[in-house]
């Protein structure tokens, strides 16, 4: 499991290295010099003379990428060109809400999903099964953000049951009654990832299913549930648990449109205001703190198969 | 003594047609298999009529402004009613038909001609792939609307171009993914060994034996890639950073249509619907497709 675990983590280092590249050659590629497009039009020469300076814009690019690769490691993403704030504060600002969006979509994802994906697989083709199907073939189709706006004028429209809008911070108020907030949200971005998960839930089920150590259980007289639960569901999580971090990717990507619906204060409604801003040094810190969450993410999904399958850790 | 061999891996005339012959017959089997996949197709067909006949079916102009007809619910003249302009919206959902394939031809295209050389030769080359899939990897680290929106930042304008560039880069590395996969698996196969063994010529056996066999997956990911792409246009548009808003578009419609949506919600309901039946057509295909082509590689959707 050592020997697991140092492997995988040179590997987490790697892929944080080449996303920090990635990050930095893209922003070479913005047309124009860095220093004039990032103060703006109203900038005056000394004033873009001495960014360059402090930038070390002067300097060769290889000497340029290796300051900026010492910063991104102390944490210090440069500052908001129309905030006049560190980058890394505004996003840890808007962290909350979109933590909380995550953790309710999340919880649709996995309360809808891998039940309907169980139910399906008990009878393949039946009536349950095919119903899924249709839901889950329109649940991959149907943009969340349609969705989003489908469910706000319905339920907070016509019906007036939950806000349509907005979220204040729970952790500053303490107040547990804003997640109403989330319900609408959670549920249009949890909803349309929790089709994929239900497939994969019912393939992988349907393929242990027919495993001969199924039939044992049966044979020696184990109640279905038990047999179900016990012996297929855990060996059917392994491709569950891959999509589900796959999820994630797909989670955050609707985040910020869903965010955007809803007017959550967010950090998929802060990179559009970015991007519309054309605020570079924010973008860039939005996309290195996603990506190695990702990188992260998938780190995790590695361990959890170890844990799950111990034949894993030996390869 | 070799040549002659080789002749005879050449398909002849004849060969050809009775080859034809047989893949239409089984694009009928196809498309008549499953009910499912034949609405798909027939979606998919009038999506492209529509396209293609553009503004000859649109009972109004898509730009149209008629102040005293401004948000008008579904009715017999304006079939799906008016948005804050008196736009009509079945116009204007029509109009979006045809940028919307074109993007989606576009970026998918990109993706392609990207994706098909890098993937190849990634595969076949294993130093080459991998430097290459190092750097797939970590570009497929940012999640897709992120890396869009990014590129969108960087290319400047919104712009027909740069929505094609920024999501066409966005799904380059997943066709180069799919690509070099399949490539790796042919590589070993027993019958690019017989063609090295009889002295063919690494370009040749890329093209010849290699290219030719991908055709299969790249077909799937090509529709799998134009149904995202199209979504994702429409999630940039309804963003404000796509293409420029007095083009008529789908997610541009949702968009504006958002601050009547309590008191006009079919500004939104419709376009809606469109791209929800464009991205399910399109997934159907290709579901239908790689099941048919490639029951190996079925996915679990």
């Amino acid at each position: 499991m050592l020997i697991f675990l140092v492997r995988r983590g040179i590997g987490l280092i790697v892929s944080t290295f080449l996303v920090i590249t990635i990050t930095f050659l893209l922003m070479q590629l913005i047309p124009g010099d860095p220093a004039s497009v990032m103060l703006g039009a109203n900038a005056t020469p000394e004033q873009i003379e001495v960014l360059r300076e402090t930038w070390g814009l002067n300097q060769p690019v290889f000497v340029q990428f290796f300051h900026y690769l010492s910063n991104f490691m102390r944490g210090d993403f440069g500052e908001s060109l129309f905030h006049h704030e560190p980058v890394l504060g505004i996003i840890s600002q808007r962290a909350e809400t979109s933590v909380w969006l995550g953790f309710c979509a999340l919880l649709v994802v996995l309360t809808i999903g891998i039940p309907a994906g169980v139910l399906a697989a008990i009878r393949p083709n039946g009536m349950t099964d095919n119903v899924m199907l249709v839901v889950a073939l329109a649940g991959a189709s149907i943009p969340s953000f349609w969705l989003g706006l489908m469910l706000m004028t319905l339920f907070a429209g016509r019906l007036g049951w939950l806000p349509s809008s907005g979220f204040t911070s729970i952790l500053e108020t303490g107040n547990l009654a804003n997640l109403r907030n989330m319900i609408l949200p959670g549920f249009s971005l949890g909803f349309v990832n929790a089709a994929l998960v239900a497939r994969t839930t019912r393939s992988s089920m349907l393929d242990v299913l027919q495993a001969d150590y199924i039939t044992t259980a049966r044979a020696k007289g184990l109640r279905g549930r038990i047999v179900l639960m016990k012996h297929a569901f855990r060996n059917a999580s392994i491709p569950i648990v891959t999509v589900i971090s796959f999820t994630f990717a797909s989670l955050v990507s609707g985040a910020v449109v869903t965010e955007n619906v809803f007017a959550l204060p967010g950090i998929g409604s802060l990179i559009v205001q970015s991007v519309l801003k054309r605020d570079y040094p924010v973008i860039q810190g939005i996309m290195f703190v996603v990506a190695v969450l990702y990188v992260l993410v998938n780190f995790v999904t590695d361990l959890s198969y170890a844990m799950l399958d111990p034949r894993i850790r030996y390869r | 003594m070799i040549e002659p061999h080789l002749h005879e891996l050449d398909v002849n005339v004849d060969e050809r047609t009775r080859r034809f012959r047989h893949v239409v017959a089984e694009l009928w089997r196809f498309a008549t298999r499953r009910t499912m996949t034949t609405v798909a197709l027939v979606i998919l067909l009038s999506l492209l009529f529509i396209a293609a006949a553009g503004p000859l079916i649109t009972p109004f102009g898509a730009d149209e402004l008629s102040m005293s007809e401004r948000l008008q619910a579904p009715n017999p003249t304006h079939l799906l009613g008016t948005d804050q302009f008196g736009r009509d919206i079945l116009s204007r959902a029509l109009s979006g038909t045809r940028i919307t394939l074109l993007l989606g031809i576009s970026i998918s295209g990109f993706a392609l001609l990207v994706g098909l050389p890098l993937g190849m030769l990634a595969g076949f080359f294993d130093r080459f792939g991998l430097v290459v899939m190092r750097v797939v990897d970590a570009i497929m680290a940012f999640p897709a609307i992120i890396l869009a929106l990014a590129l969108m930042a960087i290319l400047g304008k919104p712009g027909i171009t740069n929505v094609i560039l920024a999501v066409g880069l966005v799904w380059a590395p997943r066709m180069i993914r799919v690509v070099y996969s399949a490539t790796l698996t042919l590589r070993e196969s027993v019958f690019v060994e017989a063609a090295r063994a009889l002295g063919v010529g690494t370009t040749r056996i890329l093209l010849r034996h290699i290219a030719v066999n991908l055709i299969s997956p790249v077909i799937v990911q090509v529709t799998f890639t134009f149904a995202f792409s199209i979504m994702e246009v429409a999630a940039l548009n309804f963003l404000g950073v796509g293409i420029p808003p007095h083009v008529a578009s789908w997610g541009g419609m949702m968009n504006e249509g958002r601050m009547y949506i309590i008191r006009a919600p079919w500004i939104i309901l419709f376009p809606g619907t469109f791209l929800a039946l464009a991205v399910l057509s399109f997934n159907l295909v290709g579901d239908a497709l790689r099941d048919r082509l490639d029951p190996k590689l079925r996915r679990v959707m």
